[in-house]
């Protein structure tokens, strides 16, 4: 129930490691907010800045309007789930949801109340009584939460509370962790190196790379304009594919680009809005998501002719790892209902393919400073 | 590499074995005829020679020459002994490395048989010395002699035993199966060098469990014994009684019970905390000059704290905390310094998670809160560990103790009191009240130490291990 504003935060670490450089957001209130990056880009240390257990070195950090730079983490109203859990190891399950309850010396019936009501909702009520080296990974990760729960804070933290548990387990708790969302009704910030936890749980990701934010958006934004060339690589999977190429004007005055000798023709809005910014012909970043590249039975001066190196069969999609004459790899996505078995069985390693893409899905990138042509610079 | 194995070094380690056996049994024989036949002859015969060899100085031969044998003895029993440990260390070294290559176990194997010669020589050397030539003496050297000769004897026989059964083994695979078998071979060696070292470790243990109950044996009975106070030449009591125990109450010892025990509280509570709260400042706070501060401690501590004695008292005797108020004046002594002893508490606490801390941090704890109600619940074995040592310090203490209560039985403590019943003119009147005394003193921390053994033990090797 709270808004979050970091203004020109910034952490130095014994004064010569800058690890979080001139970091601004407003985080609204209720909003979840996603924190998502590769290790050491500095997410978690902001994230610690948040709760206090860092301490912020230059810059300021308001929660609903009062600035906390100097409160205590105990003063702040913040809950916090950490990677490793953080149980008490030495309490039961009870004691370590009621910890904090009886820190605030609130009534033995009132803690219990809040206890059993955040059991149930997590699903944990058999397990008050035992010791947290008896449960599971998932079952602990929900005494976490529990334990952060039930003080009613005005910001909830999470620090990559799932990278610890196991595949089927992560994805069974991210749909929990957007249940539990919807149940507390407060402004959550969740940190995660995952980019498909940040982009189903987030109503704004927030992108960091070695201490800079790439770039601020909803899921949709940052998947379908990301900012720069990070962005883009680091949102989806697999990745973008990144070919350098030529952009230039075609006979009938639409922009076109030229990779590995074909010519592929912008369209679309896309094709607008280059037109709009009048861009100049050179070299460019084309970016082309895997799943928006197409198999083409014949060749043509719109394909590009590639060599199969590896099929992996992901079950409703296949991914096939290509490579160009040029030794470029590139990878394409094919829904498995869009082949049928007889071509599927083709698809060994060495046959040769034709490969095209559609104008409009095309991203386009500064080869100088890997921006986004197409974002206006704010 | 498919020759047949010769079992001719097995045999010849067992003919040696059996005909040492025969000829110490042999010779034992033969000495006991001898001496029942003339009881002194060969004994004398022994002295005579003996006093030749070491002692040739016409000045007072029983005694200055004894004393320097038995020292050169005991010193050289020492070397013998440091010879024998790294011969050990050294063969156990090749076995771990599995050599192949024999050439790599003879350096330690060769350590090992000059410290075992050496020690030998010099141990009877430091027997000749302190049984002075007696003929009781001669008995001991006898029995030990034909001891060490039997056990040798065994170990040889042992070892043929074992190489024979690997040569018939080996034999036997090689005709059956054409090649030698898989693992046999090295399993059966080991199995058998496993055997012989744990036959060895075993009765290294055993007799060093024996020496060191001996005393505790002899003090137990010395105090059941009513028939005289004096120190005797015997152990067994000829009369039993509870009279040395009773005798306790009507000296001074109550007094100095309650002295130590008093003392031994106060330290254990006051020290226990000083150090929890140091070693979880120094593990968890970062602050300026904590590195400099811990070496500093570090550095100090090294000077031994006899160096303190002689200011100390000046200091407590201006307090006017000697002789008779020497129990406040030693607590102070005692938990004075007691920060510096943080390391291995401080080694545990690092060993807890951090986050832990943070995460009560967030539940809204204070640093002391987080330190009684998170870190020390999980370092029980170190505070259960900090508390006996603390205890343990100030009741066995004798040398502090014995200087700032100076000769004042109200400020003593029970070692300083016991200890003044041995003086000249006590000992004959108090020598077994005085073992009675020491079984006293004994019985809390021995009740201590057995409940809170396991921790005690966790708490040592704790610094290395997650609790």
């Amino acid at each position: 129930m709270a808004s979050v504003k970091l203004t020109n935060v910034k952490k130095i670490y014994d004064k010569k490691v800058v690890a979080v450089h001139d970091f601004n957001l407003e985080i609204k209130d209720k909003e979840f907010v996603v924190f998502v990056g590769p290790s050491g880009c500095g997410k978690s240390t902001t994230l610690r800045m948040i709760a206090g257990l860092e301490d912020i070195s230059e810059g300021t950090i308001e929660i609903d309007g009062e600035v906390v730079n100097d409160l205590q983490p105990k003063d702040r109203n913040i809950a916090m789930v950490f990677q490793n859990y953080a149980l008490y190891p030495h309490m039961t399950v009870y004691d370590n949801i009621a910890f904090s309850l009886r820190l605030q010396k609130l009534p033995e019936d009132v803690i219990y109340n809040k206890v059993t009501n955040a059991a149930e909702i997590l699903g944990i009520t058999d397990y008050l009584m035992r010791k947290p080296r008896a449960l599971s990974g998932g079952q602990r990760q929900r005494v976490a939460i529990g334990r952060a729960m039930v003080r009613d804070s005005k910001v909830f933290l999470m620090d990559e509370p799932l990278s610890n548990l196991d595949a089927k387990l992560r994805n069974q708790m991210r749909a929990e962790i957007i249940l539990l969302r919807q149940k507390l009704d407060t402004t959550f910030v969740y940190v995660t190196h995952d980019q498909t936890e940040a982009m189903t749980l987030g109503d704004r990701i927030v992108i960091m790379k070695d201490g800079y934010i790439m770039q601020v958006g909803t899921p949709t934004q940052v998947f379908e304009m990301p900012e720069n060339l990070f962005v883009a690589e680091f949102i989806g999977a697999p990745k973008m594919n990144i070919m350098r190429t030529n952009l230039r004007r075609n006979m009938n005055g639409n922009y076109c680009v030229t990779p590995f000798g074909s010519e592929i023709e912008v369209t679309g809005f896309k094709n607008e809005e280059l037109k709009a910014l009048n861009a100049r012909d050179g070299e460019i970043i084309l970016g082309v998501r895997p799943e928006h590249i197409t198999l083409t039975e014949n060749g043509g001066p719109n394909t590009i002719p590639v060599t199969l190196e590896v099929n992996e069969m992901m079950g409703s999609e296949l991914h096939l790892h290509v490579y160009t004459e040029d030794g470029t790899r590139i990878i394409v996505r094919v829904p498995t209902v869009d082949l049928d078995p007889e071509k599927r069985c083709s698809l060994v390693s060495g046959k040769k393919l034709n490969i095209t893409f559609t104008g409009k899905v095309m991203h386009f990138f500064d080869p100088k400073t890997e921006r986004n042509i197409l974002v206006k610079e704010d | 590499m498919n020759k047949k194995k010769s079992y001719s070094p097995a045999l010849v380690s067992i003919l040696i074995g059996v005909v040492l056996c025969g000829l110490v049994f042999g010779l034992l024989f033969l000495v006991r005829n001898t001496l029942k036949a003339n009881d002194t002859g060969i004994v004398q015969m022994a002295q005579t020679i003996g006093r030749k060899i070491v002692d040739p100085y016409p000045i007072n031969p029983d005694h200055i020459g004894a004393v320097l044998l038995s020292l050169l003895g005991a010193i050289m029993l020492v070397v013998g002994a440091a010879l024998i440990i790294s011969g050990i260390a050294k063969l156990f070294e090749a076995i771990a490395e599995n050599e192949r290559n024999m050439m790599s176990y003879v350096p330690g194997a060769l350590m090992l048989l000059c410290g075992a010669v050496i020690a030998y020589g010099f141990a009877k050397a430091l027997l000749l010395g302190v049984t002075r030539f007696s003929t009781e003496g001669m008995y001991v050297h006898l029995f030990i002699d034909a001891g060490i000769l039997l056990i040798i004897a065994a170990l040889l026989i042992g070892m043929g035993c074992s190489r024979l059964v690997r040569a018939q083994k080996y034999n036997r695979s090689v005709k059956i199966y054409g090649m030698p078998p898989a693992d046999v071979n090295r399993s059966m060696g080991l199995k058998a060098s496993n055997l012989i070292s744990g036959i060895g470790i075993h009765t290294l243990l055993v007799i060093m469990s024996v020496v060191w109950l001996i005393p505790f044996v002899c003090i137990i009975l010395q105090s059941f014994r009513v028939e005289t106070a004096m120190p005797v030449g015997y152990v067994l009591p000829k009369t039993w009684g509870f009279g040395n125990y009773t005798g306790l109450l009507k000296t001074d010892f109550p007094k100095w019970y309650l002295n130590t025990f008093i003392m031994a509280l106060v330290v254990a509570v006051l020290q226990t905390i000083i150090v929890l709260c140091m070693s979880y400042v120094l593990s968890r706070f970062r602050f300026k000059m904590r590195k400099p501060l811990m070496s500093f401690m570090l550095i100090l501590g090294m000077f031994p704290g006899m160096l303190t004695m002689i200011i100390l008292y000046r200091v407590l005797k201006d307090l006017g905390l000697t002789q008779a108020n020497a129990v406040p004046g030693l607590i102070l002594v005692y938990i004075a310094s007691s920060g510096m002893g943080y390391y291995v508490s401080k080694g545990f606490f690092d060993t807890i998670p951090k986050s832990l801390d943070e995460a009560a941090c967030m539940d809204g704890a204070t640093k002391a809160q987080v330190l009684f109600r998170i870190i020390l619940p999980l370092a029980k074995p170190i505070v259960i560990y900090t508390i006996l040592t603390a205890f343990m310090a100030p009741w066995g203490d004798f040398v502090f103790a014995r200087y700032i209560s100076m000769n004042t039985s109200a400020g003593m403590n029970v070692a300083v009191g016991l200890n003044s019943w041995l003086s000249l003119d006590q000992i004959n009147s108090h020598y077994t009240m005085f073992c009675a005394g020491g079984v006293v003193v004994a019985i809390p921390v021995t009740i201590l130490f057995l409940c809170l053994q396991r921790y005690y033990v966790e708490g040592v090797t704790g610094g290395a291990v997650k609790g």
